[in-house]
């Protein structure tokens, strides 16, 4: 099974259970809050899911490492090169 | 470690994550177990806008990803065009 199928697989069987309790199928007499908590549930892990990402973005970008001597040793051969092409006749 | 604006606004998106996430987790789990007399219940909308409001804005974000690919698609056939 591709992993397309397996993800919609998942997709649809917590769909069918989250369904099946909102909207009371099972005859299963759930307590106020839990209803309350449950209905919103699915917005709420996508929610929780694009913070996630969005913070693991930040934290990276925070925390990347940067190699200050080499980004500067490579803008001086990039200019270098670009005078070198250009005295060749290229141009930009 | 990154410098500078790379490290603002990595963080800047960090606090602005958890920001969000510790708001929405009260909002969506904690409020139904506290009780309804509670005065931190003043600090929430109204149910509902819990999924309103994250679908307007998911909405939103769909409309800009296809304004952006149809202008990008327009420049690229003028652009065609011209190499013509």
């Amino acid at each position: 099974m591709t992993k397309l199928a397996q993800w919609l697989w998942a997709l649809a069987l917590l769909g069918s259970a989250w369904a099946a309790l909102t909207v009371g199928a099972l005859g299963l007499e759930l307590p106020s809050p839990c209803r309350e908590v449950l209905w919103p549930l699915p917005a709420y892990l996508l929610v929780a899911a694009g913070c996630y990402a969005l913070g693991t973005v930040g934290y990276r970008v925070a925390t990347f490492h940067d190699c200050e001597d080499a980004a500067r040793e490579l803008q001086s051969q990039i200019q270098e090169a670009r005078a070198d092409l250009g005295r060749r006749g290229l141009r930009f | 470690m990154a410098t500078g604006t790379d490290q603002v606004v990595g963080l800047g998106l960090l606090a602005v994550s958890l920001i969000i996430f510790t708001y929405y987790t009260v909002w969506v789990i904690l409020l139904p177990f506290i009780d309804s007399e509670h005065i931190i219940h003043k600090y929430f909308l109204p149910r509902a806008y819990a999924v309103a409001i994250p679908l307007a804005v998911g909405l939103l974000l769909l409309l800009f990803v296809g304004l952006f690919i149809t202008y990008v698609m327009l420049k690229n056939r003028q652009v065609t065009k011209k190499a013509q």
